[in-house]
C-alpha cells in the first residue's frame, strides 16, 4: 500500500501552541511522524534578561495561559536557589493551595477536551461544570481567574483571606464527591474502555529515553513527581504520587481524574494549616547575589525548570525556561506510530499540551487529484459513535443509570 | 551526599574540575572528550533523567551545562562543557538519549553551537521564521543579523 501523507497544523485543532504534525500513513494506520515548532517563538529567555528579577516572574506568568502559576512557580525557586532564601511557613501553605487548585483546574480542563474529541460531550460539559467553582475560588483569593500574580521571591505578594476558608470548603467536598463518580464511571463505562483501553502506548523504555516528565510518564510506570523529589514546600504535606503501569490513553485520563482527588486532600491540608499558621507572608529580598540556581515544580502538564544565572545586579544574565511538554511532545514519535489515524487525535491530546478552540479540517489530494476532506474530530467522533453501537447496543452506559437514581 | 554520588566523584576525579556543590544541585566543569561517557554513566548506570541544557554566551566562548537529574534523591548534576565563540562545536548525546534531540537543535538554532553526531541537526525555533537566515542565531550577542528584504 502506498503511503499517503497528511500535514497537520501548523494550526493545530488541539494545540494552543501552533505546531505543525507531518503524518505518514498507509491506509489508515499511521506509520511515521514528524513534529516542526517555533511559530509560538516569542523569545520570552531574551526578553527576560532585559527585566529585573520582579518583573521577570510577571513575564514568565504570560507563558502558559492554563498552568499559568507553574512558571513563576520554578522562577522564583530558581532565584531563591541562588542564596538559599527562607520561605515563611504560611507563604509556603499559600504556594501550594494556589498551586494544587490550578492542577484541579488544568486536569478537569483537559478530561473535558478529552472527552469532547472522543465525542463523549457529556463527560466534556460536566468537567467543565465543576472547573468553573475552581475558578472563582481563584478570583476570590487572588482577584483574578487566571494569572494570579502572588508569587514573589521570598515568599507571596498578597495574604490569603482565611475568612475564604467556609466558601472553599464545599467545593472542595463537591469536586471530591464528583471526581469519585467520574472515576467510577470511567471505570465501568464500555466505550471509554474499548475507545481508550491500549491506545496510543507509550512503553516506560520510551518514557526514560525521551525522558517524559509528569503525568505522561506516571502513567507509563515511571515514578517520578518534583513535589516529593524536589521538597521545598511539599514536605510539610502528606500526598501519594500516582503511578500507573500501562502508558496508554485509559492510564493518562485515570491517573488524571486520581491526581485531582489527591490535589483536593493537598488543598484541604492548607485550608486546615491556615488559621494556625499566622505571620508574615512575605520575606523581603533586597539583592541576589552573583550565582546560578535551579528551580522547578511540577506543574500540571509536567515538571517545569527554570535556569537563573545571576551577575549580582537586578537582571539575570541568562534566565533559562523548559516548559514540561518541551520533554513531552517528541514522545509521540513512540506512541503515534503503528495506531489508526482516528485515534492519532486523543493520543495527540493525551499529553496535554495547550489547547486552541481552532479546528480546522485536513485537505487529502487523493489519485485522481480530487480533494478529499475529512475532519479530524468528526472522524473521531464516528468511531466512538460506532463503538457505542457495537458496545452498549441498546443498554443504558453507567452514566445514564446515575442520572436515572 | 549520597553514596551513589561520592562514587560517581570517585570515578571521574581526574575528569571532572572545578566542583560547586550547593544543597541538591552540583556543577562541574568537563572537557568536551569526556561528555559522551560521563553522560553515558550518568543517564545509564545512575538511572538519572536528562532535564534540559543550557546554553550561556560568557566573555570567552560559549558554554553548556547539561542538567542531569536523580529523581530518586533530588540531586542535580550540572557538567559544563566550554566551547569557542569561533564555529562552536560540541560532541552530541542524542544517540546515547533520544531525550536530548530537541534541544541540542535548540541550542545550534539560538547559539549556532554544532553538535557533532547529532542525527538530524537542523533548526528548530525559527526553521520556519522568514526573518532569520540559516546562519543567524538570535540569541548571540553579535549576531549574523538578516538583512530585512
Amino acid at each position: 500500500m502506498s503511503k499517503c501523507r497528511i500535514p497537520l497544523g501548523p494550526f493545530h485543532p488541539l494545540l494552543e501552541e501552533a505546531e505543525f504534525f507531518d503524518i505518514k500513513v498507509e491506509g489508515e494506520k499511521v506509520v511515521d511522524i514528524e513534529m516542526e515548532t517555533g511559530w509560538m517563538h516569542r523569545g520570552h529567555e531574551k526578553i527576560s534578561e532585559t527585566r529585573s528579577y520582579t518583573q521577570s516572574i510577571f513575564l514568565v506568568e504570560r507563558i502558559c495561559g492554563i498552568c499559568s502559576t507553574s512558571h513563576p512557580f520554578a522562577a522564583v525557586h530558581a532565584m531563591e536557589d541562588i542564596d538559599n532564601v527562607e520561605i515563611p511557613e504560611r507563604a509556603q501553605y499559600i504556594r501550594i493551595f494556589i498551586g494544587e487548585m490550578e492542577r484541579i483546574h488544568s486536569h478537569l480542563l483537559w478530561l473535558g477536551l478529552a472527552g469532547h474529541f472522543i465525542g463523549y460531550d457529556t463527560l466534556w460539559m460536566w468537567t467543565w461544570k465543576y472547573r468553573e467553582p475552581v475558578l472563582q475560588i481563584f478570583e476570590k483569593v487572588s482577584g483574578n481567574r487566571n494569572h494570579y500574580a502572588m508569587f514573589r521571591v521570598g515568599g507571596v505578594g498578597r495574604d490569603f483571606d482565611n475568612a475564604l476558608i467556609p466558601e472553599i470548603h464545599p467545593v472542595l467536598d463537591m469536586l471530591e464527591k464528583k471526581m469519585l463518580m467520574l472515576a467510577g464511571a470511567v471505570k465501568d463505562d464500555p466505550v471509554l474502555w474499548s475507545r481508550l483501553k491500549g491506545v496510543g502506548v507509550l512503553t516506560k523504555e520510551d518514557a526514560i529515553n525521551y525522558c517524559a516528565n509528569g503525568p505522561t510518564a506516571r502513567a507509563s510506570g515511571v515514578d517520578i513527581d518534583v513535589r516529593r523529589d524536589d521538597g521545598l514546600e511539599y514536605d510539610l504535606i502528606n500526598f501519594d504520587v500516582i503511578v500507573l503501569p500501562n502508558g496508554d490513553v485509559y492510564d493518562k485520563l485515570v491517573l488524571r481524574v486520581l491526581e485531582i482527588i489527591e490535589s483536593v486532600k493537598i488543598a484541604r491540608q492548607c485550608l486546615d494549616a491556615f488559621p494556625k499558621v499566622g505571620g508574615e507572608y512575605l520575606n523581603k529580598v533586597k539583592h541576589i547575589s552573583p550565582g546560578e540556581g535551579i528551580g522547578r515544580y511540577e506543574a500540571p502538564r509536567g515538571e517545569v525548570f527554570h535556569y537563573i544565572r545571576s551577575d549580582g545586579s537586578n537582571r539575570p544574565l541568562r534566565h533559562k525556561v523548559r516548559a514540561p511538554s518541551f520533554s513531552n511532545i517528541p514522545t509521540y514519535k513512540a506512541s503515534c506510530v503503528g495506531i489508526p489515524l482516528a485515534d492519532a487525535l486523543i493520543t495527540l491530546a493525551a499529553v496535554d499540551p495547550c489547547y486552541c478552540c481552532t479546528e480546522r479540517s485536513i485537505r487529502v489530494i487523493d489519485e485522481d487529484n480530487k480533494k478529499l476532506e475529512h475532519n479530524l474530530l468528526t472522524m473521531s467522533r464516528e468511531k466512538t459513535a460506532n463503538l457505542k453501537k457495537v458496545v452498549a447496543g441498546s443498554e443504558k452506559t453507567p452514566i445514564d443509570r446515575i442520572f436515572e437514581d | 551526599m549520597s553514596d551513589k554520588s561520592t562514587e560517581f566523584f570517585e570515578k571521574f576525579q581526574d575528569k571532572i574540575a572545578k566542583i560547586i556543590k550547593k544543597p541538591k544541585r552540583i556543577y562541574f566543569n568537563i572537557k568536551n572528550e569526556d561528555l559522551r561517557e560521563i553522560s553515558d554513566y550518568l543517564f545509564n548506570t545512575m538511572g538519572c533523567r536528562l532535564s534540559i541544557c543550557t546554553a550561556t554566551e560568557v566573555y570567552d566562548g560559549l558554554e553548556v551545562l547539561y542538567h542531569f537529574s536523580d529523581d530518586t534523591t533530588g540531586i542535580y548534576y550540572n557538567p559544563r562543557v566550554k566551547t569557542g565563540l569561533e564555529n562552536p562545536e560540541i560532541n552530541s548525546i542524542t544517540p546515547l538519549i533520544e531525550g536530548a534531540n530537541w534541544i541540542e537543535r535548540e541550542m545550534y538554532d539560538l547559539f549556532g553551537i554544532k553538535f557533532k553526531g547529532h542525527p538530524d541537526l537542523k533548526k528548530l525555533l525559527t526553521i520556519n521564521n522568514p526573518h532569520f537566515s540559516e546562519d543567524d542565531h538570535p540569541m548571540r550577542f553579535n549576531r549574523n543579523r538578516t538583512k530585512e528584504k
